[in-house]
């Protein structure tokens, strides 16, 4: 037995890596993640190189970007959320909140993974776009365009830990999702840039901090790219600065939903 | 000095609320325990019985930090189930059981590293700790099979693996047997037995009076959010008039009053059995027997059926409840 008092120390690290080794088992045990991650970037490859063909010579990056932020969004976002409220589903939903590590860093395992699928995402879309052209893309600096790449992953997942609160605040987490993905999609720049909607979305869109680190990776990628008036520095600034309000938040959501949900008891709902 | 109680809750009163209807105007209140006392000592095994609905997991749940009393103060270990969840975690099991609760696609073993991990069981132990539940289990050939590919009864032993996973000081097992082959139930009844043998405290909810007459040392009876009565099994039987149980069925109704007085009685219970009634008679001590029954009601009844029987949980569960509900 232990000693009372003197349970194991829970490792936050040991919790967030058993979560991501859960993520991995699952993904390889279920052939239905084969769609979002392997076979749908290949299809936004396509679609994107023939909508934006012939516009400009860095019409293969707008490809690229288009397609690659859509795919590596469902993967990171809405897989992060999705996650959550699969564990409703299966009921593991509560024994994993009476475990001693604070779910968080559960949801925080699942989100580096999904990051991770992202980006391979994001990569067979690089891979379908650069054979369908035959040509590498002209990337003005690639070294920044990477970094800008891994930069939005990171924004992105700051709005997934925000989703996954709202997967165990409540069981209706996936429809509101559901009604607000193509909103967000647009809005926050994944597929073009948020300059092109109506003046008065602008400022809801920056909001998320997406929207910030998209604009960027443009600016750094596409030469004569026009998007918001700042530019690229400031657009650096207001991604790093949503994202950490969006991180310190999360810790807040989540351990208020924790709270919440065990004073409503719906944690076994589903 | 009595030992320190493991669990002691003080008036716990538990609501649920929910809205439902167009636009979720419609709210409904849920009145689920209403004010539930009770104490658990270290080293036993308790049994908290109660019909469906009656508040027997949400009282779990809320022993087990699932769930927060609206109202009342309940202490598990001498922590705050309320204010300090997150430090009782480590030293308390939870068995809720059933088809759910597992991740079906992975593996047996791989589920329990999942959740050794996340109890923060050391690396260097985790491994070893995981066959051993295997093996205490009967699980260790099915190990490395995907989960979906388990019978009701294996996935009932996988819950109760990762139950005590951890070591556990304090073990709550919701209905454990629930749905399981008499083999297996005996088997889990006897792992039961054998945790208590380590040290484990058991707070056991069941609907198998036999499971609870046979595991537990002492029973509480929920009935409609409240305890009802709290004994040990022979206490709770005092409580319903005695040990000796005796069925009379056959006789003129207006003879009940010739048995109401029988020596020994201790309480009398009617229920309608057909077109006359069924008496159930009570007695502590050896002077009510069948024969006296018998002899009490004359010859001259040809349908006159009386039986004799030690009184058991099942009977006390009935009395109680019923009498509650009425």
């Amino acid at each position: 037995m232990n000693a009372p008092g003197h349970p194991f120390a829970v490792s936050r690290f040991r919790s967030t890596a058993a979560s991501v080794r859960l993520s991995v088992l699952q993904f390889v045990a279920d052939p239905q993640w084969l769609i979002p991650s392997m076979i749908a970037p290949v299809i936004f490859g396509i679609v994107a190189y023939q909508l934006v063909l012939g516009s400009g010579p860095y019409f293969l990056v707008y490809a690229i970007l288009g397609a690659g932020m859509m795919s590596m969004w469902g993967q990171t976002l809405y897989g992060s959320g999705w996650a959550t409220g699969q564990d409703r589903v299966f009921g593991t939903l509560e024994p994993t909140l009476q475990a001693p590590t604070p779910y968080v860093y559960v949801v925080l395992g699942r989100i580096l993974w999904n990051v991770v699928s992202g980006l391979v995402g994001g990569a067979i879309v690089y891979a379908v776009v650069v054979a369908e052209s035959g040509q590498l893309p002209a990337v003005a600096n690639p070294v920044l365009f990477v970094a800008m790449f891994l930069f939005v992953m990171v924004t992105l997942a700051s709005v997934g830990v925000i989703l996954s609160a709202f997967y165990v605040y409540t069981r209706f987490a996936g429809f509101i999702q559901n009604i607000g993905e193509f909103a967000f999609y647009v809005g926050t720049g994944c597929m073009f840039p948020v300059i092109f909607l109506p003046w008065w979305t602008n400022p809801i869109s920056l909001v998320f901090p997406p929207t910030w680190a998209l604009d960027a990776l443009r600016y750094g990628s596409i030469p004569g790219y026009q998007g918001f008036a700042w530019g690229f520095g400031w657009d650096v600034v207001g991604a790093v600065a949503t994202t950490a309000v969006y991180l310190v938040l999360a810790g807040l959501v989540f351990h208020r939903v924790e709270r919440h949900v065990l004073e409503v008891g719906t944690l076994a709902d589903y | 000095m009595p030992p320190d109680p493991v669990i002691e809750t003080r008036g716990i009163r538990r609501v649920f609320e929910s809205r439902k209807g167009f636009l979720f105007t419609e709210k409904t209140r849920t009145e689920a325990l209403r004010g539930v006392d009770l104490r658990v000592d270290p080293g036993e095994i308790f049994g908290l019985l109660g019909p469906n609905g009656a508040g027997k997991t949400t009282l779990t749940k809320i022993l087990s930090t699932l769930l927060l009393p609206t109202s009342g103060e309940a202490h598990v270990l001498g922590i705050d189930v309320a204010r300090d969840p997150q430090a009782l975690r480590p030293r308390i099991g939870l068995v809720l059981g059933g088809e759910r609760g597992l991740y079906n696609r992975i593996s047996a073993r791989e589920n329990l590293r999942y959740f050794a991990d996340l109890f923060g069981l050391p690396a260097s132990l985790r491994d070893r700790r995981i066959q051993e539940v295997l093996d205490r289990v009967g699980l260790t050939e099915a190990a490395d099979r995907r989960v979906e590919e388990y019978s009701r009864g294996m996935k009932q032993k996988l819950h109760l693996a990762r139950g005590i996973l951890h070591r556990p000081e304090l073990l709550f097992l919701d209905e454990p047997t629930i749905g399981l082959d008499p083999k297996s139930a005996r088997e889990t009844r006897k792992l039961v037995r054998s945790l208590v043998s380590d040290g484990v405290t058991i707070f056991l909810t069941t609907h198998y009076m036999f499971e609870a007459e046979e595991l537990c040392q002492r029973l509480a009876i929920l009935s409609k959010g409240k305890i009802v009565a709290r004994d040990t099994v022979a206490g709770l039987r005092r409580l319903v008039g005695g040990d000796t149980t005796v069925e009379a069925y056959g006789f003129e109704d207006s003879e009940i009053d010739r048995l109401r007085h029988l020596p020994g009685v201790g309480r009398i219970l009617t229920e309608e059995f057909g077109p006359r009634l069924r008496l159930t008679l009570r007695s502590s001590g050896s002077e009510l027997t069948a024969e006296s029954v018998r002899a009490a009601l004359g010859s001259a009844h040809p349908d006159l059926m009386v039986r004799e029987r030690r009184t058991v949980l099942e009977d006390v569960y009935l009395d109680l409840v019923e009498e509650e509900a009425a």
